[in-house]
């Protein structure tokens, strides 16, 4: 029983964090329709930024951090600007694969910059374990959830009320028709792009306090994928469920299956469930129907 | 009609990239003496997704070339010009290089990693062109062929650290229990195959097996059912990072007490320290083949001026060290190789230049490698050119070492029946 | 497309050709006498590249009848070159069975593969449906390494030289010749398919499946037969792989090298027979020569402390296919067709 709670424990945590990268793919997703490969790099590169304002140059958090915020921001204006903007109309494919090429100029930029390529930032968190029920989960997993539910809220309440959230949407919906309504598309793709870039970082800094800052951080970017997909691509709560959902399915699975089958099996788990769901709701759990005309 | 203009621009400036790029190299490649000079191929995964290894690894096997070549006068008074590429850690990539080294007339090859080798190692084997890898598995030279370790592999850190447990640090009686986490990849299973052939012999059940990714940010799920089997000792066989993230879940879960914990060499560095925080990491017990930073050997003091003068940041990184010993050898072996048939055969290439510096090169090696790694010596039957190792404990944040160098025995792990084929 | 002034057709069967001008006939022979003539004027490294580009040409063809065709977006290729690799490894080196079984077999099994993993398909589309052929790959992946009495685990596996009968592909120059076959062959048998009812099916399946299945396509039947298709020369493909590299693990076959695959056939152009090959070549061409001349090349030239110039790689090569897209998003196929068309009106414009 305190088993079965630890599992639970620790597989919500680790969802979460998963969930907060997610939601920086879902931003885009939700403007432009674009899969941002990139994704992984861009949590590396935020995290070796902030490494570099912290560690290197020795600023206090109160001025390091906000330098990364409006690094990222700067970052993702600058991809909008001069690498996605003249791909505008063009087909969606190329401009996914655009995002490939960005994540290899991003890992080529970090190792130029940092090529010791491993580093650990100075611990953000306390580290006494909290223990409740006979189940343990260290502060770091709950710092990432809080901050992930806050990501989401305010994400959430922007899309919903804010004009230009309404206007992101919409151009999800129908560029052409925005377009005529004269909202401008490109300052919306612009946009989504820096907040996406400030989620990454946001992402990046924790994931890196747990595990530290190494080529690692992108292929947990790349998990964020499967995340994205069972909760649907365009869905900010598809996201923070999904990413619980698939955190459980990997703690739960490897916590009782392993001894059954081969080790390792805990990563091969979250995927059968995926293509399970996708059987039974081919948009995600929460990702809107599109229903075709001819 | 603008964009045109700047295709054709980005044609013609590609085009004349891939025309103008072999000359331009190929004219820089000649030094002050040409053709007189021994070739070597050096591979490292600088880059992807083992950079955390690789990069280090590969500024010190160029620094240390540097030093054997300003300062030593390179190999038996021959130059050494290194063809040193970034792998990427992407197999394809490795595969070609190989070739090219051997199109390029390369006397031998070297690799940083495992895997790197085990993708070179059959094309190696095959042009009889001989190989030295930094960090090894028993699949790389069981059966041994062209392909050589510079130190013991992950399955002789397993059998040490055993030995060491069994006989300094377990008190209890009866068997004690090891559970194993490893890297899903040779790394990890290296040590695996080690304690297959070798739990019994020396008293040890093994009670479970569990393995995670390179990425891992946890793994409280295994350790949860690893410490409910309350195993008396946990053995992680891992690189730095996920390293780290286990131990600090063990830590949170209450696993640090009353375990013995065990890594092995690709775990146990300065980047672990870091990543993981000193508190985490007192006590444990990790396997490493090579000394430590600003230990009293005699080849330190260069290294550390050398490391200090191009690449501070790697100071305290003990890849560096095995790179840099790697390097050593490659020059030992090459002043053999010349010393023995002459540079004038090793000048011809081909495969009877690759058998010559297999014979009279790697196999008459009986260099102390300045005190950096074991001795490395070969023995017949035996592909591994160092086999010591020594066990050291973390401190207060200061990787120690608690035993002289310890000799791994061969294991020959082609007769067991479930060695891959 | 317009055809150069003066060349007409007069029966259905010139019409359809694919080389029609005697001109298109002496630049086709001249091109395969240049081709195949290859390992005359090229050193042993360059044929291991030309054989790497031959390999991942067959891979990148059959994806490009899954993706360019039929508009199923798979991003698990590697993983399907896996199964074809091991299964040519399990069945010429466990099974000691000839190469062509092997080889055969790795198509099939790799087939079979795509097909299971095909099946959400037809519920699931576009990106969506990558998470399927995602999910393929690791599955895949971890399949092999933990099925270690078969397929050699983490251990890894040794592969024979391929050989027919008493002809064995030892040297890199016959490996060239068997290799660059098949990517013929399989380019041929693209670039016919897609003309059939067969890839017309798929077009239509592709740009609308909605309307395409009111018109009596069977969906299901399609999208399942692409899948097969595609995985059948990705599993041609791995095999030809293994034997050329002679032992191989399972990280060979990384997510990154799928993605890669679909970088290639999109910089080449989708959906054209023409687009793989411009991709695979400038790709790999790019991954080799970055590396191989310009980062030593660099090193030699500035003093600067060794190792500095390896971030060049990454940079340039994603700035390549960052240029690539920017200048032309319908890959390098579509370039070359606006070419000829220009070519072929020159000096008048219209």
């Amino acid at each position: 029983m305190a088993e079965l709670l630890q599992y639970l424990t620790s597989g919500l945590a680790v969802g979460m964090v998963y969930a907060l990268v997610a939601l920086g793919f879902v931003l885009i997703w939700k403007s432009s329709s674009v899969a941002n490969l990139a994704l992984g790099q861009l949590v590396l590169l935020s995290s070796w930024f902030t490494y570099g304002m912290l560690v290197q140059a020795k600023f206090p958090a109160w001025l390091g951090f906000p330098l990364v915020v409006l690094f990222a921001l700067a970052l993702g204006w600058i991809i909008e600007r001069f690498i996605l903007r003249p791909l505008i109309a063009q087909p969606i494919l190329s401009l996914i694969t655009v995002t490939l090429g960005v994540a290899y100029f991003i890992e080529g930029v970090v190792s130029f910059i940092w090529p010791w390529s491993v580093a650990a930032l100075p611990r953000l968190f306390p580290t006494e374990p909290i223990r409740f029920a006979g189940a343990v989960v260290s502060q770091e997993y709950l710092w990432v959830t809080f901050i992930s539910l806050v990501v989401f809220g305010l994400l959430t309440i922007f899309f919903k009320y804010h004009k230009m959230g309404i206007a992101m949407r919409a151009t999800a919906d129908d560029q052409l028709a925005v377009q005529a309504c004269g909202i401008p598309v490109t300052v919306i793709f612009s946009r989504s792009w820096m907040f996406a870039c400030v989620v990454a970082a946001v992402g990046g800094v924790l994931i890196s306090s747990i595990g530290g800052i190494t080529y690692g951080l992108v292929e947990t970017g790349l998990k964020a994928f499967s995340v994205v997909i069972l909760g649907g691509l365009d869905s900010f709560l598809g996201a923070i469920i999904a990413g619980p959902i698939i955190g459980l399915a990997e703690s739960l699975g490897g916590g009782y299956l392993t001894p059954l089958t081969w080790a390792g099996v805990k990563d091969i788990i979250p995927f059968i469930i995926i293509i399970i769901v996708m059987l039974i709701k081919p948009y995600g759990l929460f990702g809107e129907t599109r229903i075709e005309r001819i | 009609m603008k964009r045109k203009k700047i295709l054709v621009l980005a044609v013609v400036c590609l085009a004349l990239l891939l025309v103008v790029l072999p000359f331009a190299s190929a004219c820089a490649a000649k030094g002050p003496k040409p053709g007189q000079e021994l070739k070597i191929g050096m591979m490292t995964p600088t880059t992807g997704p083992a950079a955390e290894k690789g990069s280090p690894m590969g500024h010190a096997n160029l620094d240390a070339m540097e030093y054997v070549n300003t300062e030593l006068g390179g190999a038996g008074g021959y130059p050494i010009k290194v063809l040193w590429y970034d792998s990427g850690y992407d197999a394809a990539k490795v595969a070609t290089f190989v070739k090219r080294f051997i199109d390029e007339g390369a006397l031998l090859f070297t690799v940083a990693s495992s895997a790197e080798m085990s993708w070179a190692m059959e094309l190696a084997n095959r042009a009889e062109f001989p190989g030295l890898a930094s960090f090894t598995a028993p699949s790389l030279y069981r059966p041994p062929k062209h392909i050589y370790g510079q130190m013991p592999d992950y399955g002789d850190d397993w059998t040490a650290f055993a030995n060491y447990y069994m006989k300094n640090v377990w008190k209890g009686t009866g068997r004690p229990k090891m559970a194993l986490e490893l890297l899903n990849n040779p790394t990890g299973y290296g040590a695996r195959d080690a304690a297959k052939a070798m739990a019994d012999k020396l008293g040890i059940d093994i009670i479970s097996t569990d393995e995670h990714t390179a990425t891992t940010i946890s793994e409280m799920d295994a350790l949860t059912r690893i410490k409910a089997a309350k195993p008396d000792v946990l053995y992680i066989s891992s690189t730095p990072k996920p390293t780290a993230v286990i131990l600090k879940n063990a830590r949170d879960l209450g696993l640090l007490t009353g375990t013995t914990i065990g890594l092995g060499h690709a775990g146990i560095t300065k980047a672990l320290v870091d990543i993981a925080g000193v508190d985490v990491v007192e006590g444990v017990y990790g396997v490493f083949p090579t000394v430590n930073w600003d230990d009293n050997v005699p080849g330190m003091a260069k290294m550390t001026e050398y490391v200090k003068k191009l690449h501070p940041n790697d100071y305290g990184n003990m890849d560096y060290i095995t790179s840099w010993a790697q390097s050593l050898i490659v020059a030992e072996i090459l002043k053999n190789a010349v010393k023995n048939v002459g540079y004038d055969k090793l000048a011809k290439g081909g495969v009877e230049a690759y058998q010559a510096i297999e014979t009279q090169g790697i196999q008459k090696l009986n260099y102390d490698v300045a005190g950096l790694h074991g001795p490395a010596i070969y023995t017949q039957g035996d592909n591994r050119l160092s086999k010591s190792v020594r066990v050291f404990q973390i401190r207060k944040g200061v990787i120690t070492p608690v035993t002289n160098w310890l000799e791994a025995p061969m294991i020959k792990y082609e007769d067991f029946p479930w060695f891959g084929k | 497309m317009g055809l150069p002034s003066g060349t007409r057709n007069y029966t259905y069967a010139q019409d359809m050709a694919i080389l029609r001008t005697r001109t298109h006939w002496a630049l086709f022979i001249g091109f395969l006498v240049l081709l195949f003539g290859a390992p005359l004027y090229l050193s042993g490294y360059w044929l291991g590249v030309a054989n790497l580009i031959g390999i991942t040409l067959i891979a990148a063809t059959g994806l490009n009848l899954l993706v360019g065709y039929c508009g199923q977006l798979s991003i698990g290729h590697a993983g399907f070159i896996a199964v074809g690799a091991y299964t040519t490894a399990i069945f010429t080196n466990r099974l000691e069975l000839p190469f062509l079984v092997g080889l055969i077999g790795a198509g099939v099994v790799a087939g079979i593969v795509g097909l299971i993993f095909g099946i959400p398909s037809v519920r699931v589309k576009g990106f969506y449906l990558a998470i399927t052929t995602i999910a393929a790959q690791f599955i895949i992946i971890w399949v092999i390494n933990h099925w270690s009495s078969v397929t050699g685990g983490f251990v890894g596996i040794k592969v024979p030289y391929a050989s027919i009968g008493p002809l064995v592909f030892r040297s890199e120059s016959s490996q060239f010749y068997l290799i660059f076959t098949i990517a013929v062959i399989c380019t041929f048998f693209a670039k016919n398919l897609a003309r059939t009812r067969v890839g017309r099916a798929f077009i239509a399946v592709r740009d609308n499946d909605l309307a395409a299945e009111v018109m009596g396509i069977n969906l299901f039947y399609y999208k399942l037969l692409a899948f097969f298709i595609g995985c059948f020369m990705a599993g041609i493909a791995g095999a030809l792989l293994a034997h050329w590299v002679g032992f191989m693990n399972a990280e060979h076959f990384s997510l990154t090298e799928s993605i890669l695959y679909i970088g290639m056939i999109i910089i080449g152009g989708l959906g054209t027979t023409l687009g793989p090959i411009l991709g695979v070549v400038v790709i790999r061409l790019l991954q080799q020569v970055l590396t191989i001349q310009l980062v030593p090349f660099l090193e030699e030239s500035l003093p600067l402390p060794s190792g500095f110039a390896t971030g060049v790689t990454p940079m340039l090569f994603g700035l390549a296919i960052i240029l690539f897209l920017i200048l032309e998003p319908r890959g390098l196929a579509h370039r070359w067709m606006l070419f000829k068309s220009a070519y072929r009106l020159w000096p008048f414009s219209y």
